[in-house]
């Protein structure tokens, strides 16, 4: 391995880095909106809203993020409707996370138990009151796991966005190799970067885990 | 029908080619999960065990796998292994090494929580009846956590299947491939061959993976 | 109840090997010469010499399998185009089968240094960054780099591009180089695949696309609203078969074969039956090599 050659590489994968923290961080706040309102709908049963909703979540939980990619930046502009490189990969990212983002905070709204909105009604509290102060909190700290666990997933998930021009840490990796075949060192950077990259937000999660489980009481 | 170019796909083989594409992406997920769950069990009970050392790398083993893109992965295996150490493996094999890395890491970390989750007093019982160490494992505690396992596991197909998208990176000719050769080849005679064969892509990744999870929730819905 | 759970731990598990059995023989299928990749293990050396791959009966070959009309796949699956229709002459003389490898461009070399294919023939071009680190045969082909874009705004100079534009390349081709190398400035929408960055093209994503000029050429022959304003830029370079660096075998196999199918003419027929209908036959004596020899 050749420390020169590492050395001119990093400005590269720097900018890499914050290529797909950018897109990652904007894609990830999209999705967690998408998510909480998602889920809220799917608590309340709003009818049409419902059915919408489980045909987006299905469809984009069993398709992956590079062939919905590829229709969105390549097939879509033959219909005339045209994006960048750039919101593409936030769209495809957002909608992909916002389907599984519902799904783990549905699953933690639904593991409240009955008796305490039944209680909280009986004390006078309307229902988006007992939503609001009741069960979305409790709901989302027990989701805290399944979310951590998207947002690994969605940062991990920038990697195919070379494939729609976007130089994010694969592209750069690749690229590079292609130009002027320092596959090492190329190889090494890329797995450094993601560590820089994935590393702290692993080891947040099981912190902030740890922390939100301490909130809960009982169970 | 012509102008959204779902016309090329009549056009010859193209069709055929198309699912055998994906017929390829389904062989390599169901090879890789076969192999995943028989070392994932190896994997998890050996997470269980009480020497700190094993414990510790495969906490590493874990963290790895769930930080790495398999794409990442993927062309360190392929490219990579014959750099450091001149070893030629194919594609096919390098997606199945990858894929079964990271399988037998998730697999290894659900056994080990089914595991967890079955009371002491089971085991205490057990050795209490005179088994020992392996028969407690194989006749008492495989068996109820495989139910819990199942679903899950169906649930890795879906996933895997998902992810083999990306074996066209290190030049697997799988179905989004045959279709960027199918819209090269008829880019002429039919310029919006693009629509057409990524919609009929993305449908049919959807008709593959949608039976495959649903069978998986209704799974863990009925063992719950 | 307990014997039951039993059956179903002991089936999961017979049954995973059994798909582990099968699948094994089904990967086989998957890639039928995959056999013949039998790098010697052990040793450091990564190529096959003639002999070797005489013996194992297949020639590993890459080749592109989206660049129409060098390398590209018919409706019927099979691969054609100028490159391919020299490697099925290699092949034929060389009496093996021959495994058509799909690369893209940014992978080529990596494909020979890590021997997974024997031949790269997917329209390389010789620079001396790469011939560092693989060894070229004589060349078949003239090349030079060219800018195509709409016939509405053509780009007729690379000094008009402004700050804001961004041209089209594809990682890895001799057009990345040039462009990083003398025009730092402009911005680059980068593309692993052909396919992929002409769709992107086509679709309006960028103000020009640049490549070699014969692929530029042929773009703007075979889609109706696109003019090449820039023909020619850079040097005037050639095309190549490539091998890995020391496989001296097969690159001297290579050459003589070059030369010998040179005397009939090979490279001018190559080009009436695969590239005549996109350029016609103005192109003819500008872009074939014949014999190795560049006039």
């Amino acid at each position: 391995m050749d420390i020169e050659i590492i050395r001119s590489y990093i400005p590269l994968y720097n900018d890499a880095l914050l290529l797909t923290f950018k897109i990652g961080l904007l894609g990830i706040l999209t999705a967690f909106a998408i998510g909480l309102s998602g889920a809220a709908a799917l608590y309340f049963k709003v009818p049409v809203v419902k059915k919408v909703l489980t045909v987006y979540i299905e469809l984009f939980r069993n398709t992956p993020l590079l062939v919905q990619l590829f229709f969105i930046y390549f097939a879509l502009p033959k219909l005339g409707i045209r994006i960048s490189a750039e919101a593409c990969g936030t769209l495809g990212l957002s909608l992909i996370g916002g389907a599984y983002m519902i799904e783990t905070l549905r699953s933690g709204l639904e593991s409240i138990d009955k008796i305490q909105s039944e209680s909280a009604l009986s004390l006078g509290m309307t229902k988006s009151q007992v939503f609001g102060s009741i069960i979305l909190p409790q709901g989302i700290s027990r989701s805290v796991p399944g979310i951590m666990a998207n947002v690994i997933f969605m940062l991990k998930e920038t990697s195919v966005f070379s494939t729609i021009s976007l130089m994010d840490l694969m592209f750069t990796a690749k690229d590079l190799i292609g130009m002027y075949a320092k596959t090492i060192e190329c190889l090494f950077l890329l797995v450094v970067y993601y560590l820089i990259m994935l590393l702290p937000v692993s080891l947040l999660g099981s912190v902030v885990e740890r922390r939100v489980r301490y909130a809960e009481f009982g169970d | 029908m012509q102008s959204l170019g779902i016309d090329v796909l009549f056009k010859g083989t193209n069709m055929l080619r198309l699912l055998k594409g994906l017929w390829v992406s389904v062989e390599i997920s169901l090879i890789s999960v076969a192999i995943s769950i028989v070392l994932g069990l190896i994997i998890g009970v050996l997470m269980t065990s009480k020497a700190r050392l094993i414990r510790l790398i495969l906490r590493i083993y874990l963290e790895i796998v769930r930080i790495m893109p398999q794409m990442v992965l993927l062309f360190i295996v392929y490219f990579g292994t014959t750099r450091v150490f001149g070893i030629n493996i194919s594609a096919e094999l390098s997606a199945i090494i990858v894929f079964v890395f990271w399988g037998t890491a998730e697999m290894g970390d659900l056994v080990r929580g089914s595991i967890k989750s079955i009371p002491r007093i089971q085991y205490d019982s057990a050795y209490a009846l005179g088994m020992n160490k392996f028969q407690v494992h194989f006749y008492i505690i495989f068996p109820q956590t495989i139910r819990r396992l199942l679903p899950l596991s169906i649930n890795l197909v879906t996933r895997m299947i998902k992810t083999t998208s990306l074996v066209m990176m290190i030049g697997i000719v799988e179905v989004l491939k045959v279709s960027q050769q199918i819209i090269e080849a008829n880019r002429k005679s039919s310029p919006n061959a693009a629509f057409g064969v990524f919609a009929v892509v993305f449908l049919l990744y959807f008709i593959v993976c949608w039976p495959v999870s649903r069978l998986a929730n209704k799974l863990e819905k009925r063992w719950a | 109840m307990k014997k039951n759970l039993l059956t179903i731990a002991l089936s999961t598990v017979l049954g995973a090997a059994a798909l582990t059995g099968c699948g094994s023989t089904n990967t086989a299928s998957i890639d039928e010469a995959e056999v013949a990749k039998a790098a010697s293990p052990g040793s450091s050396v990564v190529y096959r010499t003639v002999d070797e791959i005489k013996e194992s009966g297949t020639i590993n070959i890459g080749v592109f399998s989206d660049k129409s009309p060098f390398g590209y796949v018919d409706e019927n699956g099979n691969y054609a185009g100028y490159d391919v229709y020299f490697a099925e002459r290699i092949g034929a003389d060389l009496g093996v089968k021959i495994n058509y490898v799909s690369t893209e461009a940014a992978n080529r070399i990596e494909y020979l240094q890590t021997g997974k294919v024997d031949i790269i023939l997917a329209n390389f071009t010789v620079t001396e960054e790469r011939a560092q680190e693989i060894d070229f045969a004589l060349p078949y082909m003239n090349v030079a780099l060219g800018v195509v874009s709409p016939s509405d705004a053509v780009l007729t100079s690379l000094e008009d591009v402004q700050a804001q534009d961004q041209i089209i390349v594809i990682s890895g081709t001799t057009a990345e180089t040039y462009l990083e190398k003398n025009y730092p400035d402009i911005k680059l929408q980068k593309y692993d695949a052909y396919a992929e960055a002409k769709t992107a093209f086509e679709n309006g994503n960028a103000i020009a696309w640049a490549n070699d000029n014969t692929e530029v050429i042929a773009f703007a022959i075979e889609n109706e609203g696109f003019t090449v304003g820039i023909p020619s830029l850079g040097d005037a370079d050639t095309i190549a078969p490539a091998v890995t660096k020391g496989n001296e075998s097969l690159l001297n196999w290579l050459n003589d074969e070059i030369v010998a199918i040179g005397e009939e003419n090979f490279f001018h027929a190559d080009y009436e039956a695969t590239l005549l209908d996109t350029y016609g036959a103005d192109y003819e004596n500008t872009l074939v090599v014949e014999g190795g020899k560049v006039q």
